[in-house]
């Protein structure tokens, strides 16, 4: 039974992203493009957790590195200093965060809008800080190094097409998981409050839990891909845990289309395509220089958002709809009323 | 004691730079909505513009009438070319595109000016002064005054011109503003162009003191930001006091503790008066859901 307005996950989505996740290596076989896609398997972890907080639970996050940090530093401590294994140090690197997320979520119940994104960018200020400061620890400004591979069955998990096929694994449980809350009671209630959170709390939704619970998530999230980051080098910096990174993350979940955990997704892919497309360019022509880089880069985020402000993925998905739409009107010669093509929608 | 005067007009110094950046932030937001993330770049044009006009020979007080022209027709066309375009676009992504707005404009700077860092001369012979065993140079003493001359300045406008009038309807009720004949379109160019030369003023004051660089923007961009929020979102008063808070943190934090340690402290304080005054210091009119 189908219920109306009722969104149900879509499986043959999910099968052809699998279908990619697969082929991709073998057509592209340079080592230096199979280290970027795991690099936006990596970053698509974060961007689908952040796409949940903004684009269903209506937050903003500027201080999702933190959480990313966090998750690389605990792991990385426990396997290299500690000399745990780094699959027992796998839930704490996902604990820590969310904990930090809870504690974070716990004492800035009162914070929204502007104020909650300044909060969560002070604490990626903050986080940032104390790894560079925290010396005696974290090894502070020139790296952490000495972080284990890790090892399956008795073979060890290369940087490579091996590394590449763990790290999209979690992304398909991490997107599986992420369609499942979307497209359940939790996601119908986050979705209220995106849209009215004073209309849904006096529905009986309980907000502020509801809030929490996907802010935990992201940072969990966040957590995931640290760990990933950190067990695919050798030796991580906090100089990729700062300000421009979160930047970076929120950057993906607005292009992709924030309000969709396959835009989530796709931005990130593309934010990565972008940043190789600049980088090759760089190579050929000798005028694109690494300043240029990042004049495009803006620049690519300034027509994106003037020209697709929902983002690519929801912009693309309405022409789609709205072209078959006028290809049914067409056949039938009776015209789609705008309350059916909402529902529809 | 010494070293705590000398920390406190270090402070003040510095915070009266963020002061007048947190002013722009307000300015800009409490016409548009928008958080301009771009405030921090005004600043840095301010004062990189005035080095290579200083460079080229032009006049030293006819360069800074001119650096605040030319930052001010950037702000201009940044509303007019991007702002005004985005119109679909929420609140999120609106910030997004004043980002991309601040990395466009870095990218190019880097361009122009390259990588190192850029003296300018002080406005005026530089030779510190001690006041009570602290040492102060008048560069920094123009800073304080120059932010009491903007903060005084922006009071006589908001509070006694017409076209300030037209600007606090507009940020009060939109609509009712607009029914009254006050052009929502004119108003958001003019918060931008206000916003831009207040970043342009800010650059020329402190560039003397900090050396500006293509990259100094987005730290100033932060701790702007951070002061508007302290604060209350919306507040002019409360964007100074923010800004002033900020700088004495960061410098007592830095001469008490590490200059390493200094953001850390900044921001840990930062949060401690968010929990306890969710909506900044002096509070924000226009509570939503924290203006979004």
């Amino acid at each position: 039974m189908k219920l109306q307005g009722v969104q149900q996950t879509k499986w043959w989505g999910v099968v052809v992203f699998i279908a990619a996740i697969l082929i991709f290596p073998l057509v592209v076989t340079q080592s230096f493009f199979i280290t970027q896609a795991t690099f936006a398997g990596i970053y698509a972890i974060i961007a689908i957790g952040l796409g949940l907080l903004m684009g269903y639970a209506g937050q903003i996050s500027l201080g999702q590195a933190a959480f990313y940090g966090v998750g690389a530093y605990t792991t990385s401590i426990l396997t290299a200093t500690w000399g745990w294994s780094p699959w027992l140090s796998l839930p704490i690197a996902l604990l820590v965060p969310a904990l930090l997320a809870f504690f974070m979520g716990y004492t800035m119940s009162r914070l929204s809008g502007y104020y909650l994104a300044m909060a969560t960018l002070a604490l990626g200020i903050i986080v940032h800080g104390l790894l560079v400061e925290g010396k005696g620890i974290t090894m502070g400004a020139s790296g952490f190094y000495g972080i284990p591979q890790l090892s399956l069955f008795g073979m060890t998990i290369n940087q490579g097409v091996p590394y590449y096929f763990l790290v999209w694994f979690f992304v398909l449980i991490v997107l599986i998981l992420s369609l499942n809350i979307v497209h359940s009671r939790v996601g119908r209630a986050l979705r209220s409050i995106h849209d009215s959170e004073i209309a849904s709390s006096s529905m009986g939704v309980n907000t502020g839990r509801y809030k929490m619970q996907v802010f935990i998530l992201s940072a969990a999230f966040a957590g995931l891909a640290g760990w990933l980051f950190a067990h695919m080098s050798y030796s991580i910096s906090p100089s990729a845990f700062t300000f421009d990174a979160s930047i970076l993350f929120l950057a993906m979940v607005v292009l992709g289309g924030s309000g969709s955990v396959w835009g989530a997704l796709i931005g990130a892919l593309l934010i990565r395509m972008i940043g190789i497309t600049v980088h090759t360019l760089g190579e050929q022509f000798s005028f694109i220089t690494s300043d240029s880089e990042h004049v495009i880069y803006g620049l690519i985020l300034i027509l994106v958002v003037i020209f697709m402000p929902k983002g690519l993925f929801p912009t693309v998905i309405d022409w789609f709809k709205n072209t078959s739409i006028k290809r049914v009107e067409k056949k039938s010669s009776v015209p789609v009323t705008p309350i059916e093509r909402s529902v529809s929608e | 004691m010494q070293d705590f005067l000398q920390f406190t007009l270090t402070g003040i110094t510095i915070g009266s730079i963020y002061a007048i950046v947190a002013l722009g932030f307000v300015t800009i937001y409490s016409v548009t909505k928008v958080i301009n993330l771009a405030q921090g770049e005004f600043v840095m044009l301010g004062g990189l513009t005035m080095f290579s006009l200083v460079s080229v020979g032009v006049p030293y007080w006819l360069s800074f009438i001119a650096t605040i022209l030319f930052v001010t027709f950037i702000g201009w066309l940044m509303e007019f070319l991007l702002i005004r375009r985005a119109k679909g676009a929420d609140a999120i992504s609106l910030i997004i595109l004043t980002i991309g707005t601040s990395i466009f404009i870095r990218g190019i700077s880097s361009m122009v000016w390259g990588k190192d860092q850029h003296t300018v001369a002080p406005f005026m012979d530089n030779t510190p002064v001690t006041i009570g065993g602290a040492s102060i140079t008048p560069q920094s003493i123009w800073v304080v005054l120059i932010m009491l001359l903007v903060v005084g300045l922006m009071y006589m406008f908001i509070d006694k011109t017409m076209l300030g009038k037209a600007f606090q309807a507009s940020s009060v009720n939109p609509m009712a503003a607009r029914l009254m004949g006050i052009s929502p379109k004119r108003m958001s160019s003019f918060s931008f162009v206000l916003s831009a030369s207040l970043g342009a003023i800010a650059g020329l004051a402190i560039a003397p003191i900090i050396f500006p660089a293509y990259d100094m923007g987005a730290m100033l961009g932060i701790k702007g930001f951070s002061a508007a929020i302290l604060g209350g979102l919306g507040s002019a008063p409360g964007a100074v006091i923010g800004g002033l808070l900020i700088g004495l943190f960061e410098s007592m934090g830095a001469g008490y503790v590490s200059s390493g340690m200094k953001d850390i402290i900044t921001f840990s304080i930062f949060l401690l008066i968010l929990i306890i005054r969710p909506n900044g210091i002096l509070g924000e009119k226009t509570i939503g859901k924290g203006g979004l």
